[in-house]
């Protein structure tokens, strides 16, 4: 069963006569921490394919279909090792694309058929969705479009592009990558909105990596230093230790060009200073 | 730590290119590039150092970090106590340099003839370019650091893969060779097309040379195929003279180090282009059970169309290899049978194993495998 806030009835009209964010709680899920979850916000246009739907009118499986299922497999075994655990990845599905919002209840329906573990679901226009990131204390902002997360980075949300590689890669291990570069470095020019963003996050992710051991592990960090030696490397490697995250591998990369050992890590996304995926 | 004032992925896309390196060697030398290098090297975080070459410009060896430094007591920390013990003394011991291990002095030998070739040709990047590869976890990562940092080991490059396959990074840099104390990754290396081969720790060694890097290689299933160690091994010595007088005139067949060889060559040629082909600072040697006489001159005809020169070509005819290893004390020597990779080590030579070939069924000992 699904409970609309703050609307009644028709919720596809009343949208399109506000412009404003709306929140619908997805009650097949339960509700995380608001104080201790991590809350992830995932575009519906990069989890679910558009376009491509079944007979039923449920869409079928997009880019970032694995990484769900791979924050899903975090949050199951942090449970498993301790139930009472609060700290928790949770999802929130946002659309700010006005076509998939006249299929909202098309959306909710998609997430509920494919049993994925999406807290809420928020529906904003373009020009609100960073309104609604602020709102639902979004900590990472991920989506397959550009110009998003660089508007959502700029506002001060730690954003991350998805793309092709994230379909590819495990859904039973959520695998993410640090780009040491230019990445969280306390003494590096004034601590902005964005940097103070990605070292909260940076500090939960590796407090979730500390429950689990060297092997087996449902989460996965790494660490890539593209341009300098290995003093930049070590660097990076003893900034993310002062904030609690140990890297499980690390590739110093000297100046060799990024691409073939990108391809290789199999990583679901990419997180530099806050601005997205760095181009290659 | 290193402040940035760019934003590095500009810094690197761009400009990289057009940074021109003064020749110097760990930053010992002064002169007017001095303060534009100092501002460009800053910006990677590498100042006063050379900038480490392209991959696929550069000779790339890639080493593990077992094989770099001598790391017995925390694998027996791995082994007795699981890999959360062993992460644990490694973070530790963190200030504790590791010591050297058999592939040190060949490292350090490919540092001293790139200094060698930044003096002659500043702006090749036609270079040996050291990476470490190791399935090692980044938890041991500081320690390594530490340790390049304390014998002032010239590596930028790095692959930690906590535990997956390093092949597809071995691939990705272009590795030309590559050593590790795990034969099963040298197999899978080898399987991939990679010149590769194990090394051992061996507790007597002797001194190498300082000023020329000297490599040694065996000829049958090491450069060449091992299609005469077939026959030899299926029909005896007789068999195997007759087989190859009478193919005398057949190239055998490439072996997996046949590539490294050429790589070496091609240096050399730099050298011999500036007046210094009587003092090159790398020396190889073709050390085989081959005679002269007969079998042997099927693998010099081999190697002269292949256009490969080797320095010195060795005929034992069968005789022991160790004595006339201990007289060239290469930097490294590269045998496919444990046998004589044994014998070498016993009077001391830095020996690898090159797990290629019939001989392989034939080894009289296991190799030591598993672990990092």
């Amino acid at each position: 069963m699904v409970t609309v806030n703050r609307l009644e009835n028709s919720p596809v009209k009343n949208l399109q006569s506000f412009s404003m964010v709306s929140t619908v709680q997805n009650t097949d899920v339960k509700q995380k921490d608001a104080d201790r979850a991590v809350v992830v916000a995932v575009t519906s246009r990069a989890v679910f394919e558009s376009g491509a739907e079944d007979s039923d009118g449920v869409h079928g499986a997009g880019i970032a279909f694995p990484l769900l299922q791979a924050f899903q497999r975090v949050n199951e075994r942090l449970l498993e090792e301790n139930p009472a655990e609060s700290l928790l990845f949770d999802v929130v599905l946002i659309t700010t694309d006005s076509q998939q919002q006249q299929q909202s209840s098309r959306i909710i329906s998609s997430t509920r058929q494919h049993g994925l573990e999406v807290s809420r679901l928020c529906f904003s226009s373009e020009e609100d969705f960073i309104e609604s990131l602020l709102k639902n204390n979004v900590q990472l902002f991920l989506s397959t479009d550009r110009n998003e997360t660089s508007q959502a980075s700029q506002k001060g949300v730690l954003s991350a592009l998805l793309d092709e590689t994230a379909a590819s890669c495990p859904s039973e291990q959520l695998r993410v990558l640090f780009c040491g570069d230019a990445v969280i470095r306390p003494d590096a020019g004034p601590t902005s909105a964005s940097k103070r963003a990605a070292q909260s996050f940076s500090a939960q992710l590796g407090e979730m990596r500390r429950r689990f051991g060297v092997l087996d592990s449902p989460l996965s960090i790494t660490l890539m230093t593209s341009g300098g030696g290995r003093e930049s490397c070590g660097g990076a490697l003893r900034t993310l230790r002062s904030l609690g995250v140990s890297a499980d591998e690390a590739y110093c990369l000297a100046g060799a060009p990024r691409g073939p050992i990108l391809s290789l890590l199999r990583h679901h996304f990419l997180l530099s200073d806050g601005l997205g995926a760095v181009e290659d | 730590m290193v402040k940035m004032s760019l934003d590095p992925v500009q810094v690197i896309s761009g400009q990289v290119e057009e940074l021109k390196v003064a020749p110097s060697s760990n930053g010992d030398s002064r002169g007017s590039w001095e303060e534009k290098e100092k501002f460009d090297q800053d910006l990677l975080g590498l100042s006063g150092k050379p900038k480490p070459p392209k991959p696929e410009n550069a000779v790339t060896i890639a080493v593990s970090s077992r094989v770099l430094f001598r790391t017995e007591l925390e694998q027996k920390v791995y082994e007795q106590k699981g890999v959360e013990e062993y992460l644990r003394y490694q973070i530790e011991h963190e200030n504790e340099p590791f010591t050297p291990g058999p592939a040190f002095p060949f490292v350090k030998a490919l540092e001293t003839v790139n200094a060698r070739l930044r003096d002659l040709y500043p702006q090749s990047e036609e270079l040996f370019d050291i990476v470490l590869v190791t399935y090692n976890h980044a938890h041991v990562g500081i320690r390594l650091i530490n340790t390049i940092n304390h014998h002032n080991l010239f590596i930028e490059r790095f692959c930690m893969t906590g535990g997956s396959s390093p092949i597809g990074y071995l691939k990705a840099w272009h590795t030309n060779l590559y050593l590790s104390a795990d034969a099963d990754k040298v197999r899978e290396a080898l399987a991939e097309g990679i010149a590769a081969a194990t090394m051992f720790m061996s507790e007597k060694l002797t001194e190498v040379s300082q000023t020329q890097l000297r490599v040694a290689f065996d000829g049958d299933a090491v450069l060449f195929s091992d299609e005469s160690e077939r026959i030899f091994k299926a029909h005896g010595l007789d068999k195997f003279f007759e087989h190859e007088r009478e193919n005398e005139d057949t190239l055998l067949d490439h072996g997996p180090l046949k590539g490294f060889l050429e790589a070496l060559g091609k240096l050399q040629k730099k050298f011999y282009a500036k007046g210094h082909r009587l003092d090159c600072p790398i020396r190889t040697y073709l050390v085989t059970a081959r005679s002269a006489a007969s079998s042997g001159i099927r693998a010099l005809k081999t190697l002269r169309a292949w256009g490969l020169e080797i320095d010195e070509a060795l005929f034992l005819a069968g005789a022991p290899k160790g004595p006339m290893l201990e007289k060239i004390r290469p930097h490294i020597y590269f045998d496919d049978q444990m046998f004589h990779v044994e014998g070498a080590a016993e009077m001391g030579t830095i020996a690898a194993h090159v797990p290629y070939g019939i001989a392989q069924k034939h080894n009289t000992k296991k190799n030591t495998s598993g672990g990092k």
